[in-house]
């Protein structure tokens, strides 16, 4: 028992070792930032040339949800905030919160008055807060304090009438102001939803985050995954851990699988997401993560809920789906319950077991209702009754077959009609 | 003397070799090693034909001289050999120097003399100084694209009509110079003017600032010395607002007989006046416009050349620079765009320079003891590498000016590029959207057609959400995911030619 238990532990420390590492976002996209091509480093170098060289600038980053955007900005800003610790000042606004110029502004205030010990007044108007943001910028341009602005989800900023857009852009157009404007944005056309001015102002330029190639792809999975020499768990479980896991990765199977992955989504917090939960599948007996993981965590994810829900459903509503299936085929726009009965009832012309009476297939029906397998096409007809409103089909004749397929004892008959 | 003629004729040859290099195709890249040395071979023979930079004192002017050179190509690129006799070396390595070229080159940086725009200050202030003697009011409208410089002549503009108000013993004018967007609300602007005219009285409740400045402008209250009033308005067309009232009465205060404010407003579109202020057509009122052109390739050229005078040092290549002006010419003549081209140029060569100095380092440690690296040291540091070329500009124009969206659809993964595909067949036939039901009917097919396995209705609709996400489609709103409307927001263009590199896809999308 002794022996199981430190059998156990660590790979339960490993285990959560993986699992902190996979959760953070740091971890994840500082290997992708090393080379000097790299996202990171040209953010960096812009922003750091604007503070050492005291003169305005503005940027996109652009690149799909999930891409590592504000993370790789966030690694650049706390790198900048060690190296130039009295130069800097951060402003963060988000355009789910701060769409409106108002609140924007307010923020704006508020945070300024945070980061250099002010009082912030909640009363102030408008007016009052401009006024504010302006001398501050002045004060800080003779301070040669650099102030950053960061703008989430930029192309929420850009609608309606795009003031507040315009007066940091203009703000940074003088000569006494030091500040940086940092747009984040899914959207790659976000340029072109700007106003002509704002967008004369803007400089244009824009850092792609596109996913990795697939030779960094491997790299950066052996990275993640592997466990590090000296960390507090036993050398000899690290070794055969991290050499288990090469030869994982160095399979075929293993290469096609993410490869399938990678084919829906591409984007390193989509994958990061799906080693999470391989490595949660992780067989804590075992204690090595094996291909098997890496199988499950794809078919979680390719789950199909309809085709999961058929396989609770009975024979007699399998027979009325595919009847309903018949129905749409023989180009019947609008069936209701009675007509479902009347080809139910020519289907078993030719034999009579499976042969309900009318009550115990109206029974299976609502069962079909409540799973939300079929519905109602109209939401009016509340005095009818069930027999007579028309219905629809909510599951694809694709993942209908798929469910019929993998049921455990379907009759024959019903994958016959079905294929036809 | 002789270093003179050396450096001349070094950027000649390097002018000739980049023109030959640019017509064959291939634009030197940042590869510096063996780059140099073949651009002296080639060019060598047409260093020994040519002859007039051997005596720079006795320069022709650029254009008579290149018509006579006999490799100078038709498209009149000029050499500007006038003024490059007496500057240094530029070091990009040195911070100093670097720092100096990019504020000569920021947006933010007023120059001394503004270039360019001469004829525009000059009817600017004729009409400003006419008022001023008449002691009449007026206005005048100044209109154009954004990056004209408009607000830059106008502040010029301010300066010199105080200027010559003191200096003509004049008046002295009270100036009020402010950007519509810092208004809280339009009517703000009277309360401004207002606040202005009277700074220490604060204006009475029963009256508007708008009511007060009417009467103040419609009784003879001038004394015999008030001021005029030099009001400059920017982006104006803030101030409009659904009854257009504000903008008018705005520029009804100058119709009134004894106002003294002169009005200068700013704006983008030319028809301002015609549309907004009709009315004033009729009190034969209507404002002077002044149209600020957007920028030709000659003028970007010679503000940038403008700007570069003020370091003592070459920077930039004529060549460069030249390619920098058309470009920017070519789209919108917006002058900030070509400032923000060139300081990104300037950006790539220092990363250049970066790069090449890391590579160097590790190449003179592992060559250390063959003793190969001495020619190349002499190579790397040669001016050649030294200043702005054409190819670092022409990468340059292409971040600037191209949009992301071929990059990103070739990175996409392989299911959204079929739905991209399927959604260009789809919308091929003049249909312009469709339901995502409807879609995925197509994108069945085509994964048939593919034989890959399709994804279910919930994947393909999350996909479609992605691409709504990063602006390639766009989804209608709808309770049931299929019936949300589909539109395609990417030119059919782009997608076949992103996709092209793909077999697959180019059959698709014959």
């Amino acid at each position: 028992m002794g022996r199981e238990k430190e059998k156990e532990n660590p790979s339960q420390k490993a285990l959560n070792l993986l699992r902190t590492r996979l959760s953070n976002p740091n971890f994840v996209f500082k290997p992708l930032s090393d080379s000097p091509d790299s996202n990171y480093s040209k953010l960096k170098f812009i922003i750091s040339s604007s503070i050492t060289e005291a003169c305005n600038n503005s940027i996109l980053l652009l690149g799909p949800r999930g891409s590592g955007k504000v993370a790789v900005l966030e690694l650049v800003l706390s790198d900048l905030l060690q190296q130039y610790p009295e130069a800097i000042s951060v402003i963060r606004l988000n355009g789910l919160l701060h769409g409106d110029d108002n609140c924007a502004l307010k923020e704006i205030a508020r945070q300024l008055c945070m980061e250099h010990q002010l009082l912030f007044s909640k009363v102030a108007s408008f007016d009052d807060n401009s006024q504010f943001l302006i001398a501050m910028l002045r004060e800080c341009g003779l301070a040669h304090k650099t102030i950053i602005f960061v703008l989430d989800e930029f192309d929420l900023f850009a609608q309606a009438k795009q003031r507040l857009l315009y007066s940091l852009l203009d703000a940074m157009q003088s000569v006494t102001s030091q500040a940086v404007v940092i747009g984040v944005s899914c959207r790659l056309d976000v340029d072109q939803l700007l106003e002509k001015r704002v967008r004369s102002r803007f400089s244009h330029r824009k850092l792609l985050f596109l996913p990795p190639s697939k030779e960094d792809t491997e790299r950066f999975l052996e990275h993640i995954l592997s466990l590090p020499k000296d960390s507090s768990l036993p050398h000899s479980y690290t070794v055969e851990f991290n050499g288990r896991l090469k030869n994982v990765l160095a399979d075929e199977r293993f290469k096609e699988l993410i490869n399938t992955y990678l084919s829906f989504n591409s984007t390193i917090g989509q994958l990061m997401r799906f080693l999470f939960q391989a490595v949660s599948y992780m067989d804590l007996d075992v204690g090595f993560l094996s291909l098997e993981n890496f199988k499950t965590a794809l078919s979680s994810t390719q789950r199909q809920p309809k085709s999961e829900c058929i396989k609770d459903c009975s024979i007699l509503e399998l027979y009325l789906l595919v009847c309903m299936k018949r129905l749409e085929v023989k180009e019947q726009n609008s069936y209701n319950f009675n007509s479902v009965m009347t080809e139910y009832k020519s289907i078993h012309d030719f034999q009579t077991s499976d042969n309900y009476a009318g009550n115990v297939c109206l029974r299976a029906f609502e069962h079909l209702l409540q799973r939300e397998l079929i519905s109602f096409t109209d939401n009016r007809g509340h005095n009818q009754s069930v027999e007579f409103r028309p219905v629809k089909l909510l599951i694809s004749p694709a993942e209908l077959y798929q469910g019929l397929k993998s049921y455990r004892s379907c009759p024959a008959i019903l994958l016959k009609l079905i294929a036809r | 003397m002789p270093a003179i003629a050396d450096r001349n004729s070094s950027s000649f040859k390097e002018i000739v070799a980049a023109i030959k290099s640019d017509k064959s195709g291939d634009i030197a890249g940042s590869n510096g090693c063996c780059i140099p040395q073949k651009r002296r071979l080639r060019s060598d023979a047409a260093a020994a034909r040519e002859s007039p930079v051997s005596t720079p004192m006795k320069l022709k002017s650029p254009r008579r001289r290149l018509n006579s050179s006999p490799n100078s190509p038709a498209n009149g690129i000029k050499e500007d050999f006038s003024e490059k006799p007496v500057k240094k070396n530029w070091n990009p390595r040195d911070v100093e120097h670097m720092r100096a070229v990019k504020e000569a080159l920021h947006v933010s940086t007023a120059p001394s003399t503004i270039v360019c725009r001469e004829d525009e200050q000059k009817r600017v202030l004729e009409f400003c100084k006419a008022c001023i003697e008449q002691e009449k009011a007026g206005s005048l409208y100044a209109c154009g694209c954004p990056g004209t410089g408009k607000s830059l002549s106008m502040d010029k503009v301010k300066q010199q009509v105080i200027d010559w108000a003191t200096k003509e013993d004049l008046q002295p004018l009270e100036v009020l110079a402010l950007n519509c967007t810092s208004l809280a609300n339009t009517s703000e602007i009277f309360s401004k003017i207002l606040g202005k005219h009277q700074p220490r009285k604060k204006t009475m409740g029963s009256t508007s600032p708008l009511q007060h400045l009417q009467k103040l402008y419609s009784n003879n209250q001038a004394r015999a010395g008030s001021k005029m009033m030099l009001i400059i308005a920017d982006e104006l067309d803030y101030l409009i607002t659904k009854d257009r009232a504000v903008l008018h009465d705005l520029f009804m205060l100058t119709t009134f007989p004894f106002s003294r404010c002169i009005l200068i407003g700013i704006a983008n579109s030319i028809d301002l006046a015609d549309r907004f202020l009709p009315r004033l057509q009729s009190l034969n009122c209507k404002p002077m416009v002044v149209t600020f052109r957007a920028y030709s390739k000659d003028q970007i050229l010679s503000i940038l050349q403008e700007r570069l005078l003020v370091l003592p040092y070459i920077v930039f290549q004529q060549q460069a620079l030249e390619l920098c002006a058309r470009k920017v010419a070519a789209a919108s003549g917006d002058m900030r765009k070509a400032l923000c081209v060139c300081r990104s140029a300037m950006e790539i060569l220092e990363a250049e320079l970066r790069e090449s100095a890391s590579n160097l380092s590790l190449a003179s440690v592992e060559e250390f003891i063959s003793q190969q690296t001495a020619p190349a040291l002499e190579i790397f540091q040669s001016e050649e590498n030294n200043t702005v070329r054409i190819d670092h500009m022409a990468l340059a124009l292409s971040k600037t000016f191209r949009s992301p969206i071929v990059d990103t659809i070739q990175s996409l993964p392989q299911h959204q590029q079929i739905i991209l595909c399927s959604a260009v067949k789809f919308f091929r036939g003049g249909k312009k959207d469709s339901t995502v039901g409807e879609l995925n009917k197509s994108y069945i097919d085509i994964c048939k057609s593919a034989m890959i396995p399709p994804v279910g209705i919930l994947e393909f609709s999350s996909m479609c959400r992605v691409l709504n996400d990063q602006g390639l489609f766009k989804l209608g709103q709808s309770r049931d995911d299929k019936s949300k409307r589909v539109t395609l927001k990417v030119d059919e263009a782009d997608i076949s030619f992103a996709l092209q590199g793909v077999r697959f896809f180019r059959n698709c999308l014959q």
